[in-house]
């Protein structure tokens, strides 16, 4: 299939429908398209909703100076100031838009909305109660007439002397090869929540949606633009083996989190990390304990884990035979991830939501906003398609090379032919590449060890030719191996080039155990080097919009 | 890992094929859901939307 579109939105999930569906607000006769790699009801990281935005900036109650002054302890500084400024100033108008779709946002006995203090320095977390927010999303796609692509995965974007016109992939039953050519591209495809192994060994028990494995850090860095955080491999205590979060829910209605010796463990903004160095420390295994709230508050506790966001649990808890009134909730350290809704990971975005290329945006996780959580994924949906409306007005469909269109047809059918009777199964192969991320490259970090990695690498890629591809869904397999690579081979060369410990144990390296902020309160940048193809690190001063 | 499907109520409507979030539910020769791939996040999306309550999951066996 070939098709011409004004905007293509790569990945219809919480920034992609947005995105899509705020720049046929802004102009209905625009053409736009989503290619999204699974099916846009229910993809994505909201899946089956969500139990709150975490970042609303209420007039009145709190400002974006505020929000600024917690994002800046959250992030040690390494935080640009206008893009979070513009996503914490624009922050209430999204929970009004989504109040006018129908979404709930509870409110207490004086009609405020309810809000948690999980930041520095306010109360920014609304609660919500949506276990429709995708479908309702989805449903607004679809009245305002946006084409969806679903089962589809972009597998490399088309570029023109720097300039993104579109992208290439193929569905993942049928295996029809799909082009799109778009005068604007805005990339709205997730982080790579299959990073590190989780401990449980199952490789899709990941906190995050494993559909987005770093395919848009890899799409990006292989069109040429500029990305940034990636040093910043991030984990969460959850429930452990199933991965699934339930902190802010439990923790903000009165439950505490214990450790092997009983001792309550002090959770200043519900710090992660703390919980995380009791584990490091021997002190685990770590629990929350709820059995001392009232019935009352449990039941809540109950409905909303059960409904919304991962209502698995209730199972989980039945089979284990754990009731929240008696029993205690084992925390266990997730897998390391990259993310640039819970971590400072992305593609380099300014506060318009341009990357360093032309007619290529970015929103959401896969985007460099830190911690901006689905809040920014729906400010920087709306803010790319504003932007990408404005180019589409003053920009014409850039010539396409034929040749890179066959190319990569080629290449995938070369895939599907070579790999037919490869003698390692996707899975054996995912296990092992990740398992070599888990021993190499996350924290603790020193440059032997980082540099372990590199010298997997080129035999992992090499050994790619090896994995038994006998359908398309497994072709699908085999190229996010190549996202997971790209993303582990950034940083793992970010994690190299920042020589101090920064984000706590995040980027910790036992060669540099001190932070240091007179020589790195900087960007560690990364692009692909023009001649030599390969990873380029270079150091970035970070915008303050004139404050220090 | 199986999905659990009781065959009196389940229409083979596919529905929840549509729907899996990781895409690896097919319907085999008698028009009944089964996973192919062993890939499931237990999002709980084909549980949630089959309209004839038809369908359970259960957790993969590592994680359960
Ligand atoms: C379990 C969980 C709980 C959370 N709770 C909260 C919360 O309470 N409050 C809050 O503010 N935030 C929360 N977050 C964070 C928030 O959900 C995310 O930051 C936000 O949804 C990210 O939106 P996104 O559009 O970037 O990614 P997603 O919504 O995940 O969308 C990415 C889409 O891209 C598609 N895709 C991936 N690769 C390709 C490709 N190669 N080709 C085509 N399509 C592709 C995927 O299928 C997916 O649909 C939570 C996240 C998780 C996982
Ligand atoms: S959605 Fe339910 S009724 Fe439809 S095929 Fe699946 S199990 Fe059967
Ligand atoms: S729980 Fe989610 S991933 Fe698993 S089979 Fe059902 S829809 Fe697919």
């Amino acid at each position: 299939m070939e098709l011409e579109t004004d905007i293509l939105v790569i990945g219809g999930g919480s920034a992609g429908s947005m995105a899509a569906i705020v720049a046929k607000e802004q102009n209905p006769d625009i053409d736009v398209t989503i290619i999204e790699k699974a099916e846009i009801n229910r993809s994505g990281s909201i899946a089956l909703g969500m139990d709150a935005l975490n970042i609303v900036v209420q007039p009145g109650i709190t400002t974006p100076e505020l929000y600024m002054n917690s994002a800046r302890i959250a992030t040690e500084g390494i935080l640009d100031y206008k893009p979070s400024y513009v996503m914490a100033e624009r922050s209430y108008s999204i929970l009004k838009r989504l109040e006018g779709w129908g979404i709930r946002f509870p409110r207490d006995e004086e009609n405020k909305y309810i809000s948690l203090q999980v930041h520095a320095k306010g109360s920014f977390l609304l609660e919500m109660d949506s276990p429709d927010l995708k479908l309702v999303l989805a449903e607004k796609v679809k009245e305002a007439g946006v084409r969806v692509i679903n089962r589809t995965i972009v597998t490399k974007l088309l570029v023109n002397n720097e300039q993104v016109i579109g992208a290439m992939g193929f569905n993942i039953r049928t295996g029809e090869f799909i082009v799109c050519k778009a005068k604007a591209t805005i990339l709205a495809n997730g982080g790579c929540a299959r990073f590190s192994l989780p401990n449980s060994g199952y490789l899709y028990g990941t906190f995050d949606y494993p559909g987005n494995a770093g395919d848009g850090y890899s799409l990006a860095y292989r069109a040429g633009a500029q990305l940034t955080g990636f040093e910043f491999t991030q984990c969460s205590p959850l429930i452990k083996d199933i991965n699934c979060p339930l902190l802010y829910i439990t923790l903000t209605r009165g439950a505490e989190v214990v450790n092997a010796l009983g001792e309550t463990i002090d959770l200043e903004y519900v710090s992660t990390q703390n919980m995380l160095k009791e584990l490091r420390e021997g002190k685990g295994p770590i629990f929350i304990k709820m059995n001392h709230l009232p019935e009352e508050r449990i039941q809540d506790i109950e409905r909303i884990l059960f409904t919304t966001e991962r209502p698995i649990q209730k199972k989980f808890w039945e089979n284990r035979g754990v009731d929240f009134r008696e029993g205690l909730i084992e925390l266990g350290e997730t897998e390391y991830q990259l993310c640039g809704g819970h971590g400072l990971t992305g593609i380099v975005v300014n506060e318009k939501a341009e990357t360093t290329l032309k007619g290529l945006y970015a929103a959401g996780d896969v985007a460099c906003v830190p911690l901006q959580h689905l809040t920014g994924a729906f400010v920087f949906g709306e803010v790319a398609a504003e932007e990408a409306v404005k180019f589409v007005n003053n920009n014409d469909l850039g010539e396409v090379d034929q040749n890179l269109i066959k190319d990569e047809e080629q290449r995938l059918l070369n895939v599907m032919d070579n790999n037919k009777s490869g003698s390692i199964s996707v899975k054996d192969f995912e296990y092992k590449v990740r398992r070599t991320i888990s021993d190499y490259a996350i924290p603790p970090k020193n440059e032997i060890k980082l540099k372990r990695f590199l010298w997997w690498l080129p035999r992992f890629r090499d050994d790619m030719k090896d994995i038994q591809v006998t359908d398309h869904h497994e072709l699908s397999r085999y190229e996010e191996i190549q996202f997971i690579l790209d993303s582990a081979e950034l940083s793992v060369h970010a994690s190299l080039a920042r020589e101090e410990s920064r984000w706590g144990w995040f980027h910790h390296r036992t060669d540099y155990p001190e932070k240091d902020d007179g020589n790195w309160l900087k960007h560690v940048v990364l692009e692909k080097g023009l001649k030599s193809g390969e990873v380029q690190t270079l150091l970035v001063d970070i915008e303050n919009g004139g404050e220090h | 890992m199986p999905l659990i499907v009781d065959e009196d109520l389940c229409t083979s409507c596919g529905v929840c094929v549509d729907r899996c979030t990781m895409d690896i539910i097919r319907l085999n020769d008698d028009g009944f859901p089964y996973k192919k791939y062993d890939e499931c996040w237990y999002c709980g999306v084909c549980e949630e939307d089959c309209p004839e309550n038809a369908l359970i999951i259960d957790l993969p066996f590592q994680v359960k």
